[in-house]
């Protein structure tokens, strides 16, 4: 890591550790938001991070960006960030002008609009903060392709809806409404890099929260007792320690050779098996935690649903595991001739499989 | 948390990597070795050792004087990849190579180190480890091999036993006991000998591995009398000193990548079926050996930059996990494709699944079992 990034995740977690408690993040379930945390964070300049310095962005790169969004996963703060900055970041890849705004996204391939004479027609579930933000960046297909379009919100029509850590997941249906920016057509492979770069940003999140959960279980079992010791004592709670740290310790060392491989612009591969080994650290993390911490971690009271809730939630919002799955699957085929070794030892050498502008 | 730093290897180590494997397809095109499962423990091959030997692929990491290459541990990390990924027969040197040099180069003496580097390095001297006894497996501190003073060395009497491929190896390593027991301080006097495996008073014992294989023996000592100048490192320091070795032996690519060759063939297999949805759950085993690794080569680059003292958690935690992802290999195969496993199979991957399926109980009982590793691990944790 550089010196750089170290100071700019020191000072976001610092912000985050002294703003963002229990209380703070349950008032999104009500309906709610944290404004002063994101003035907070525009004043320190993180919420342009690796906007270029000529669009009026703070400059850094992708891996400074993925380490603050993971900081926002990792707290669950509660303002739009990774909404905000993901949807610059798209707009930046395909040569549109980024906003300054409270922004969105939607990209799920399978529910896009249609656009036609540059009016956007169509309904989008579970979009991200739609009621709170002013602009959406989605896929639109037209009669020539798919585009990335910018579209002012004040023009939809918004039913409120929320995922399973009653965060803000609205419906979003326009009818005729005027897109602000459309973009080129995009070809399929320009596509699956923004499904690939989304799938990035979603890891930092995930990655985040994770380490929060071994956090609050390893804390647990060192101050929580039982038949007269602290239960970190017993073996078989041990053997819980141990395979949350593992899986944890495998996320963390993941999500850092993704963004590293980003940076490298051959990202393709380590965020397709990142995000298929991910659905086993979900499922194990969050069920360890839940054990150990016993009947006090399923109240509402409690923090731990606040990690364990969203990662139910995050796990499943963008490109699913057997997109993943699939890709990985055509591409050892496609390989032929070549040993399994010889594929996976490739993909760290210098061969930019895809271009992103950091 | 272990955080853990990410490597990029150079162009210069990309190209060694591709010079390993081209050496390796030529030899295995000429049949000089016969791929299989879990090669580093169970393929001994001397003559393929000194072919090695000769490529200065032993002690890469080793000064010059002593024959080595002075290459980085990231540089033998890849070329221990490539020996495991093909199943090549490296098991003859590689306690050497793995261990011992390391430990002679940190604790030895002048005189033991040019007179076994030299010699390990063209695969012509072998070494072997001797920690367990019948009655210390996990429990290594109550060791009751013991050395005692004499004129001009030590009188070593007792038993060690599971010692991999003693009946191959000149020397061995021995941890014995120099003081009497101490309950209050387990793991104090305790020492390393270098014991020569062909002097009087020494027998070697094969005992069969389940599949009637000779790997591992017993060793016996009678009074066999080891000079002053084969003490390794300082008398009584011998728990430590071997503690040292322990983050070196617990991280590397052979706690991943034993039954490697048969998740390769499983591929290949899928391949000639144009299986797609074989193939798509083959992808599962690539992203956890892919996980795997990241932390594996982190833990190297901690050991290369010289941070060993923090690394010995994660390098125990690597073991734990690496060694329960090996051993799954052939349960998972047996379910994708449709194998009929045996040790003189024809097809490839029948002969892989026999021998992943025997091998697979031992992968995470050597070298300290499991239990002992998660003990270490959630201990280092808490702590923490």
């Amino acid at each position: 890591m550089s010196e750089m990034r170290d100071m700019i995740v020191d000072v976001v977690e610092r912000m985050l550790k002294e703003k963002v408690d229990k209380d703070l993040v349950d008032t999104v379930e009500q309906g709610n938001w944290a404004p002063e945390l994101w003035e907070l964070f525009k004043e320190n300049g993180m919420t342009v991070v690796a906007v270029s310095e000529e669009n009026g962005g703070a400059g850094g790169d992708i891996e400074d960006l993925l380490n603050i969004v993971r900081l926002t996963g990792k707290y669950a703060a509660p303002i739009p960030f990774i909404e905000t900055t993901f949807a610059n970041y798209l707009l930046q890849f395909t040569q549109l002008q980024v906003i300054e705004d409270l922004a969105t996204y939607m990209l799920c391939p399978n529910q896009a609009f249609t656009l036609e004479n540059g009016k956007l027609t169509g309904d989008v579930i579970q979009v991200p903060w739609a009621r709170h933000t002013k602009h959406l960046v989605t896929l639109a297909n037209s009669t020539e392709g798919a585009h990335l379009v910018e579209i002012d919100l004040s023009q939809a029509e918004i039913k409120l809806g929320s995922n399973l850590a009653s965060e803000p997941r609205d419906t979003v249906i326009f009818q005729d409404a005027t897109a602000s920016q459309v973009s080129a057509v995009l070809p399929p492979d320009k596509v699956h890099t923004i499904i690939t770069l989304n799938s990035a940003f979603q890891l930092a999140l995930m990655t985040g929260a994770i380490d929060k959960i071994n956090d609050l279980t390893i804390q647990y079992t060192k101050e929580r007792e039982q038949f007269g010791r602290p239960i970190h004592r017993f073996q078989l709670v041990q053997q819980h320690i141990v395979n949350l740290a593992g899986e944890t310790a495998i996320a963390l060392a993941a999500f850092n050779n993704v963004t590293e491989a980003l940076q490298m612009n051959s990202q393709n591969s380590e965020v397709a098996y990142a995000c298929i080994r991910f659905e086993e650290i979900i499922q194990a993390v969050t069920t360890i935690a839940h054990q150990v911490h016993a009947a006090i971690g399923t109240t509402h009271e409690h923090s731990l649903h606040q990690f364990t809730r969203r990662l139910w939630s995050w796990r499943d919002e963008g490109a699913s595991t057997s997109y993943w799955t699939q890709i990985v699957a055509t591409q050892l085929l496609e390989n032929s001739g070549d040993s399994l070794w010889g594929y996976l030892t490739s993909f760290s050498a210098s061969s930019p499989l895809l271009k992103v502008d950091g | 948390m272990f955080h853990l730093p990410t490597v990029q290897f150079t162009q210069e180590q990309e190209q060694f990597r591709l010079d390993v494997r081209t050496f390796l397809k030529d030899e295995l095109a000429k049949g000089t070795f016969t791929p299989k499962c879990d090669s580093w423990l169970s393929g001994d091959d001397p003559e393929f050792s000194k072919l090695i030997g000769q490529k200065g692929w032993i002690g890469l990491t080793w000064p010059k004087k002593y024959g080595g290459q002075e290459r980085s541990s990231i540089d033998r990390y890849i070329l221990t990849e490539e020996f495991l990924a093909v199943g090549a027969p490296v098991a003859a040197h590689w306690f050497a190579d793995r261990q011992t040099g390391p430990l002679l180069l940190r604790y030895g003496t002048e005189e033991q180190r040019d007179h076994f580097l030299p010699k390990i390095v063209k695969g012509e001297c072998y070494f072997g480890i001797g920690l367990s006894e019948p009655n210390s497996g996990s429990d290594l501190a109550s060791v009751s091999t013991r050395a005692e003073k004499v004129d001009g060395g030590w009188i070593v009497n007792g038993q060690k036993i599971w010692t991999s491929n003693a009946h191959l190896c000149h020397y061995m390593v021995t941890l014995v006991r120099t003081s009497p027991f101490d309950g209050k301080n387990k793991h104090a006097g305790l020492s390393q000998l270098i014991v020569d495996l062909h002097v009087e008073g020494v027998t070697v014992v094969p005992i069969k591995f389940l599949t009637g294989e000779h790997h591992y023996n017993e060793v016996f000592f009678d009074n066999v009398f080891v000079p002053d100048n084969m003490v390794v490192g300082e008398v009584g320091n011998g728990w430590i000193q071997g503690l040292a070795e322990l983050a070196f032996e617990r991280s590397g690519p052979e706690r991943i990548l034993s039954t490697f060759p048969l998740i390769d063939e499983l591929i290949q297999e899928l391949k000639r079926q144009n299986n797609l949805e074989g193939l798509q759950q083959a992808s599962k085993i690539v992203a956890r050996l892919w996980g795997l690794r990241n932390l594996s080569i982190g833990v190297a680059q901690l050991l290369e930059s010289g941070n060993g003292d923090d690394v010995s958690i994660p390098a125990a935690l690597v073991k734990a996990l690496g060694t329960k992802f090996e051993q799954s290999i052939p349960e998972i195969t047996r379910l994708i494709v449709q194998t009929y496993p045996t040790l003189d199979a024809h097809r490839k991957i029948d002969r892989f699944m026999a021998e992943s399926i025997l091998h697979a109980p031992g992968f995470t009982i050597r070298g300290g079992t499991s239990e002992v590793l998660y003990g270490v691990v959630a201990k280092g944790v808490i702590a923490q």
